[in-house]
């Protein structure tokens, strides 16, 4: 699994951050979203997955789903 | 505006407070859009079906603002979410500026940082349902009143930095602007709630804290278009916001997990690992109020097989949208190992609830060390009589009987 962000797009929400946090961060400036682990381990991709249906900004994609 | 419709008049009519109004999934059957009457009994679209909801939320088409506020249709006669707000022309310059205000105090690394200090005060709570309950064995305990309200009122006015002391003021301010037929009752307790933070205010302009409200008195000190009527309404609106709302998901969680024991016990087994996916499924079920999130076309818009003419009132019904067959299996069904869960509790796009990481926060520690101190925990009343306060803005039960 491939996390990829468009911080264009982030609307600072945090719930990515309170749902993989082993995945994503915010920054302290403008609270948007950090990628801390792009090719996250098999057992974070189900919270990877969750963070990406919710994002408010729809700013999260998630390539080679599945793999 | 105009008055005479035979759409039908909202709040519609739920059976208890676990189940929504059968006549959201009877509109939706119909088509994702119908046209339905307020409370404030204006015209306005609702919004009932789960891709158009979340579409029409991302949609920088559709505001808070109003081309003509005085055409506006009224949602109600509640002192908040009533109407239009903000101007029509800076709509997102204003909602820009508040964001950023916003967004540091309730950011989810501050929400870790005041992790443990959440956990104290629900472990505090949790003591006194204790207490309640040696004092008087043969009584069952009111769960709301010990736990789901004072829980996110000592924690969003430690963030606000208000006082403790003031929580009977601030629950009964919050309990009458949130009346939808509250008309000058709701208008004169915002103008009391709005005085009350304007005081906290001054105090705070001389002795500044580490809280939201010196946070947005910064802001409004390198802004002169920042009014005092802007502020106080936005410290108002956080106070609001940041309780009634979490208390009834804690009551309604609460219900949702006592209403099955095989369900409780699974839980209380593995709270810790369990709550993350528990919580956004309370999130998702339990549908505090009837009405939903409210917006105003800025233009026409076809969507959902109709056209939104420009100044339309849109009432998006997230409780319904939560609840569509096309977007979860078994809508109705409390089933906790969704995966994704992609509800709309807190809404969707750039109004996404700031408050999120905040509410999430507090229902993972309230509801692991609910079950953790009480494993036994059971209802001691039929839920399914429990009334909802469908007169409310935010809906709610004002009883959770509990005993163990």
């Amino acid at each position: 699994m491939q996390v990829e962000v468009d911080r264009d797009k982030c609307v600072a929400s945090g719930q990515c951050v309170l749902t993989a946090p082993e995945v994503f961060d915010q920054d302290d400036d403008e609270g948007k979203v950090v990628v801390l682990d792009d090719t996250p381990a098999p057992a974070a991709h189900g919270r990877a997955r969750q963070a990406a249906a919710m994002c408010p900004g729809v700013a999260i994609s998630l390539r080679d789903e599945g793999r | 505006m105009t008055t005479p419709t035979s759409a039908p008049q909202l709040p519609f009519t739920r059976p208890n407070p676990m189940d929504l109004a059968p006549l959201f999934a009877q509109l939706r059957d119909k088509g994702p859009l119908s046209r339905v009457t307020t409370p404030a009994g204006d015209p306005a679209w609702l919004v009932t079906a789960y891709d158009e909801a979340r579409t029409i939320l991302g949609d920088r088409r559709f505001g808070k603002a109003h081309p003509a506020p005085e055409k506006a249709s009224k949602i109600s006669g509640a002192a908040i979410q009533s109407g239009p707000t903000g101007s029509f022309e800076d709509e997102e310059r204003e909602h820009t500026r508040m964001r950023r205000v916003l967004t540091p105090a309730f950011s989810a690394p501050r929400m870790r940082r005041l992790s443990s200090r959440i956990q104290e005060l629900a472990d505090g709570c949790l003591d006194d349902m204790e207490r309640a309950r040696a004092d008087s064995p043969d009584t069952p305990v009111n769960l709301h009143d010990l736990l789901s309200f004072p829980l996110p009122v000592q924690v969003i006015c430690e963030l606000l930095g208000v006082s403790q002391s003031d929580r009977d003021l601030l629950r009964g301010w919050s309990e009458r602007i949130g009346i939808l037929d509250g008309g000058s009752d709701a208008q004169e307790a915002m103008a009391d709630f709005q005085a009350y933070m304007g005081r906290v205010a001054e105090a705070k302009r001389e002795r500044p804290g580490q809280d939201v409200v010196t946070d947005i008195l910064k802001v409004q000190a390198e802004d002169p278009t920042f009014t005092e009527d802007d502020m106080t309404r936005l410290a108002a609106g956080l106070l609001f916001a940041g309780h009634e709302t979490t208390s009834t998901r804690i009551d309604f969680g609460t219900l949702f997990l006592l209403i099955d024991p095989a369900r409780r016990d699974r839980f209380a087994a593995d709270p810790e690992g369990l709550v993350q996916a528990t919580v956004e499924e309370i999130l998702r079920l339990s549908a505090p109020g009837g009405l939903g999130l409210m917006r105003y076309a800025r233009e026409d818009v076809q969507i959902g097989g109709v056209t939104v003419a420009r100044g339309d009132a849109v009432l998006v019904a997230i409780n319904a949208a939560n609840r569509d067959g096309e977007a979860f299996a078994e809508p109705d069904a409390f089933d906790p190992d969704r995966a994704p869960n992609a509800h709309l509790a807190f809404g969707h796009g750039g109004h996404y609830c700031i408050g999120n990481a905040l509410a999430r926060t507090e229902m993972r520690i309230a509801f692991t060390s609910l079950f953790r101190r009480f494993p036994g925990l059971r209802l001691a009343a039929d839920p399914y009589t429990l009334r909802e306060h469908s007169e409310r803005l935010t809906g709610g039960v004002n009883t959770v009987p509990v005993l163990w």
